[in-house]
């Protein structure tokens, strides 16, 4: 009944009764059809991991092609522009600086390379942090339920009514200067409930589940339903899910750090926003200063979102289109 | 006069695989006021065929070639109308009843409203009072009562109420053809048969057309006239349904007939068995299994009555329990297995309460006791292939000696059921259809060799051909390794052969038990003869009765609801019935 050859017919036009809808395969739709004999090939998911990878490509590369020791104040001249391109002064950018300098004459390339992959740290770290109680707890809730159910969906639900934002305002103010791990840990407890939320409601569906059952009747053990039969199935939410927190975590350090509260001495690209905003770049035309960082937020961000979408169609098919 | 005439169509699937012929080549006319089937297993293209009448076929399908005329539009080929021309002629000139009514009405509409939408969208200018008056015709017509129905709204009727306000729509604005698609497929066969006799007669009033999509020999016998006979896109067999049934040509038309089991008919199981059968018996007289006055509730729903049976292993027999969904049936299998515990009494296993097993002992339990679950598609982990569910209790029971000595119980125990191992062990369970699955599950549980076997409709999803022989080989197996088998089922015809001992259930009530022969073969009981009529067997003479005399049948039945009496039939050795 299946035809191999899709050649021939994939342009029926001259046979075609008038009035039947048009088949109107073309080349290309073949080809984009062929794709999703395999669900992971996702353009999307292939574009999004590629733009997070070039931001990690960054880190790696530019600590060894160029002087990390250069984040430092007074390693250049001030306020020069990338290269090429002339600042304020009439002075002309040059490659000792490819993309500028701050007032303060730290070297931005050099301040991306440290911070740019530090904020990325920190959102997987704090997206880690959370998924993994997330996992923990929803699972606890779903399987053991009762009075254990209960405990555990309430905090969850309260938690999620509090702005984060707010709490860590206060938390970071009253903490001073802080190391990126502890705000990757500040951040997590406030990224947990989502998907305690999303697993135990999956684990609820799923343990009535056929194969759950037949599980239950091979004999299996809890730990084996658990990490054997259920967690495999649910790969898809917690990939998507772990994506998303690493979104909310990046925005929610980004945020913090522009408004001056996160780590004082370590590099990251909210931090050098913050100073530039603090420096006035803004009035002084100081574009690449707050620009490039923003820029590459950009692109950490539909790195993230394009990941999200393709793991959407990965999980969901009716979402494929043709 | 011909209502609808399709000339050598054929439809496309164009897939990442390559192009799928769903249809080839088929030409079919649908006479005024006559009745055709289209039968044929899933995949043969019987719903595509009468899909693209209606110009509705699913998203990449489409007609390669052919033409589809229709009487009430003169030559105009119906391939070639437009969007909205289309549209015009469905639902005035053909009409399509769809198989899951249950999703196919708007939850949030009444009834008539429903109706309305359907006349509106055809006819402008309709005053309120008129539309009432045809609503109310329509549904008079097929046996709902206007004034209380029509104000109702979906969720409140049952599921062959539902499946006649589709009727009732269908017909609304007197189609010249009506397509129903397996219209009784989710009902029982109590309310298939009331649902199908409205159809008839609703049909035969408007004097349309009728294509009636099924795969049930026995509800096409008793339903059409002329009877099309599809397997893998081509019609293979087309003809009255009377020649067709005691005269087939084709081999799959005969395979399709011959496979369907009939109450008193030629049983398919070996006379005499092959071995004697080997038993299983405990030194002080425990019995296998027993049931002490259990009862199950769901609130203020009762599932199951108290009941109590107790059935010795000594010598492995097949206990079924039959009735329509609903009946407390899968209830009763569910406590067997110890997966849910009752409200009342206890279930105990070689004298242990099921509930009350220890960790330690529960393993010991499991591995005697197995089941087959109903709904073969869940009962697969999609993440691994499916002989992860083979290979995995019998090693967690300490039965695999070796790898080898795994894959050897696999592929024996695959060709028990009719599989080929080869072909179907190292897929994925989406890869396998519902029959393939059903029947690996079957294998399963049978190469566990347990004491006891909860089979809940184990070959429901088996074409017909199948069914018979893999009961067969349960049958066989049930003798060569003791297992005692309990059989859930709503199919009388194959209980009635395999088993030795019938209980029907009603609400949750026995109301009739005994050996098969006198229980189906003879029944007393109002309920189980109304079960057993309704069945529609593939003999056309035999008359199924008007829908009024359904009618009469389900208020019969309605009266007798609260506490129906248990018509004992006679007992076998080793199996014991009481209520209570």
């Amino acid at each position: 009944m299946v035809e191999q050859n899709l050649g021939d017919k994939a342009h029926p036009g001259a046979t075609r009764p008038p009035g039947a809808p048009p088949p109107d395969l073309t080349a290309r739709q073949v080809r984009r059809m062929k794709r999703f004999d395999n669900p992971w090939r996702n353009p999307k998911l292939i574009w999004g991991a590629g733009l997070l990878l070039s931001i990690v490509a960054l880190g790696i590369l530019g600590r060894l092609f160029w002087d990390t020791d250069l984040v430092f104040t007074g390693s250049g001249m001030p306020r020069q522009a990338p290269v090429g391109v002339e600042n304020i002064r009439g002075q002309i950018g040059s490659w000792a600086h490819p993309l500028g300098t701050d007032v303060s004459g730290k070297d931005l390339l050099a301040l991306l390379i440290v911070g740019a992959p530090n904020s990325l740290y920190v959102g997987v770290l704090a997206s880690l942090i959370g998924m993994s109680t997330g996992i923990f707890l929803g699972f606890t809730a779903g399987f053991v339920g009762g009075r254990t159910d209960d405990v555990i969906r309430v905090l969850s639900d309260v938690m999620i009514t509090i702005p984060p934002l707010l709490i860590l305002v206060v938390f970071q103010a009253a903490y001073g200067d802080i190391s990126l791990t502890l705000m990757a840990l500040l951040i997590a407890a406030f990224v947990w409930q989502s998907p305690t939320r999303l697993i135990r409601a999956q684990v609820l569906s799923m343990r009535e589940a056929g194969y759950v059952q037949m599980a239950r009747l091979s004999g299996a053990s809890t730990g084996h339903i658990m990490f054997r039969e259920m967690m495999p199935n649910l790969v898809p939410y917690l990939f998507g899910s772990f994506i998303a927190n690493v979104t909310t975590s990046i925005v929610t350090a980004v945020g913090l750090e522009v408004l001056g509260l996160g780590p004082q001495r370590i590099p990251t690209l909210g931090r050098v926003i913050y100073d530039a905003i603090n420096s006035g770049a803004l009035i002084q035309n100081l574009w690449w200063w707050w620009g490039i960082p923003t820029l590459l937020l950009a692109v950490m961000f539909i790195g993230l979102l394009l990941i999200n979408l393709g793991l959407d169609e990965v999980s969901n098919p009716r979402l494929r289109r043709l | 006069m011909t209502v609808l005439d399709i000339r050598n169509i054929s439809i496309d699937f164009p897939t990442s695989k390559g192009v799928v012929h769903a249809v080839s080549d088929v030409s079919l006319s649908v006479p005024q006021g006559r009745r055709i089937g289209f039968i044929g297993e899933s995949g043969s293209g019987k719903t595509t065929t009468a899909l693209a009448a209606m110009r509705m076929l699913a998203a990449p399908g489409f007609v390669s070639e052919g033409e589809i005329h229709l009487n009430a539009l003169g030559d105009t080929d119906i391939l070639s109308l437009s969007e909205e021309e289309m549209r015009r002629v469905r639902l005035r000139k053909i009409s399509y009843i769809p198989q899951g009514a249950m999703n196919s009405l708007n939850p949030v509409m009444r009834v008539e409203t429903q109706i309305w939408d359907g006349i509106l969208a055809h006819e402008a200018g309709v005053t309120q009072a008129e539309l009432q008056r045809r609503s109310d015709a329509v549904l008079e017509g097929v046996g709902l009562d206007p004034k209380i129905v029509g104000r109702l709204y979906p969720h409140e009727l049952s599921g062959g109420m539902k499946q006649r306000v589709c009727i009732a729509i269908g017909v609304c604005l007197q189609p010249d053809l009506i397509i129903a698609d397996e219209p009784t497929s989710a009902l029982d066969v109590i309310t298939q048969r009331h649902v199908m006799q409205t159809l008839r007669e609703v049909q035969a009033r408007i004097g349309a057309g009728l294509i009636l999509i099924g795969h049930d020999m026995g509800l096409m016998a008793q339903s059409v006239d002329d009877l099309a006979v599809l397997r893998l896109g081509e019609l293979v067999e087309f003809g009255p349904v009377r020649q067709i049934l005691e005269n087939p040509q084709h081999p799959y038309t005969k395979e399709l007939i011959s496979s369907v089991p009939l109450v008193g008919g030629e049983s398919f199981l070996d006379p005499t068995p092959a071995e004697v059968p080997k038993g299983f018996t405990t030194q002080d007289g425990t019995p296998l299994l027993e049931l002490r006055g259990v009862g199950k509730t769901y609130g203020a729903v009762t599932a199951l009555h108290p009941m109590s049976f107790t059935l010795d292993g000594a010598v492995p027999k097949i206990i079924s329990i039959v009735g329509q969904s609903g009946s407390g049936k899968s209830t009763m299998g569910s406590l067997m297995l110890g997966f849910s515990p009752p409200s009342t009494g206890e279930v105990l296993f070689k004298g242990q309460d099921i509930n009350r097993i220890g960790k330690a002992d529960q393993l010991t339990f499991r591995k005697q006791v197995q089941a087959v679950f109903q709904d073969p598609y869940a009962c697969f982990n999609p993440f691994y292939r499916v002989d992860h569910a083979l290979k995995f209790p019998f090693k967690r029971f300490g039965l695999a000696q070796s790898e080898d000595h795994v894959r050897h119980a696999m592929e024996e125990a695959c060709r028990a059921v009719g599989l080929d191992p080869s072909l179907v062990l190292s897929r994925y369970p989406h890869q396998l259809s519902g029959g393939q699955r059903q029947r690996l599950i079957v294998a399963r549980a049978l190469m566990l060799s347990p004491n006891l076997l909860i089979a809940d409709e184990p070959v429901s999803m088996v074409d017909a051909s199948l069914r018979s022989s893999i009961l067969k080989n349960i049958h066989d197996l049930k003798d060569r390794h003791g297992i005692s088998i309990i059989y859930i089922t709503h199919d009388l015809a194959t209980a009635y052969h395999v088993s030795d001992y019938v209980m029907v259930l009603y609400k949750g009530h026995v109301v009739e038990a005994g050996p098969p022969k006198d229980v189906i073969g003879d029944p007393k009981h109002t309920y189980t003869r109304l079960l057993i009529d309704s069945i529609p067997w593939p003999e056309v003479g035999r008359d199924w009765g008007s829908a009024d005399d359904a009618r009469a049948a389900l208020d019969e039945l309605a009266r007798i609801g609260g506490t129906p009496r248990t018509v004992y039939r006679g007992d076998i050795p080793g199996f014991t019935l009481r209520q209570g």
